[in-house]
């Protein structure tokens, strides 16, 4: 059954990109000592949140696997970016304090998707006349 | 729930290549002084095909030159008095094991926060 309740599509959308964005995260992390790996990364909820709004409003299509409001998946897209820092000799982009900041983000962005979600679900049951 | 468990998998990975290359560098350590010993050394490799994790390669051997130690009265010592030590540098593989418990610690830190994540997630079935 699926609520076709904007805040908690919302709330569900923020959290799998979230877990999306963190499996990135420990990709990078994990591969923090190969020679010639390039960190990666995803777009932030909010970017692509708010491109998605704009294509909306220009009526262009939705562009395949982006995030939208109404969405199943929301993978986004995964970038290569060798900005996050300076390359080590071998070839690695990896910053670990840039990726733990990052995770730490994930994390807290994870909690607020989950802390709205279960807060409407709250309002809603108390609406329906059962408190909690 | 899938990307939440594909970051544990990542951050396994991860751990378990750490730990190898922290037990070849007590390998190293522990042969310091066996004669004609070179030090092993361990690559990582991505799997690109999988989760973006990472393995370890195969084991290979540094090959640079062994030090040369005089000492006449050594059972080994050649005809000058010299005799082949390992090529282990104690400075090197302490820096190494230093960076491998860093690495080591993050991942696990992140598999820490996955692990975290997914339980926040079913706390939401409880009520």
């Amino acid at each position: 059954m699926k609520f076709d309740i904007g805040i908690l599509q919302m709330a569900q959308n923020l959290a799998v990109h979230a877990s999306a964005r963190q499996s990135v995260i420990a990709q990078n992390i994990a591969n923090a000592d190969t020679p010639g790996y390039k960190a990666r990364d995803m777009a932030t909820f909010a970017d692509s949140f708010r491109e998605t709004a704009y294509m909306r409003a220009s009526s262009s299509p939705v562009r395949a696997g982006h995030i939208a409001l109404g969405t199943e998946r929301s993978g986004g897209d995964i970038f290569e970016s060798a900005e996050f820092g300076a390359e080590s000799p071998n070839g690695n982009t990896v910053s670990l304090e840039d990726q733990l900041v990052r995770a730490a983000d994930v994390k807290y962005q994870h909690d607020l998707a989950l802390g709205i979600y279960s807060k409407s679900m709250n309002i809603l049951r108390t609406g329906m006349g059962r408190i909690r | 729930m899938g990307d939440l468990l594909s970051t544990m998998a990542s951050s396994v990975s991860g751990m378990s290549a750490q730990a190898a290359r922290l037990r070849l560098v007590s390998e190293n350590i522990a042969n310091a002084d066996t004669p004609g010993y070179r030090r092993k050394l361990v690559p990582f490799e991505q799997i690109v095909d999988g989760a973006g994790a990472v393995r370890t390669g195969a084991v290979h051997l540094d090959t640079s030159s062994l030090e040369r130690v005089y000492e006449p009265s050594h059972p080994m010592a050649g005809p000058d008095g010299y005799y082949e030590s390992s090529n282990v540098n104690l400075m090197i593989e302490i820096a190494d094991a230093r960076e491998a418990q860093r690495s080591y610690e993050a991942n696990l830190r992140m598999f820490d926060q996955a692990r975290q994540m997914t339980s926040s997630l079913l706390e939401l079935l409880r009520r």
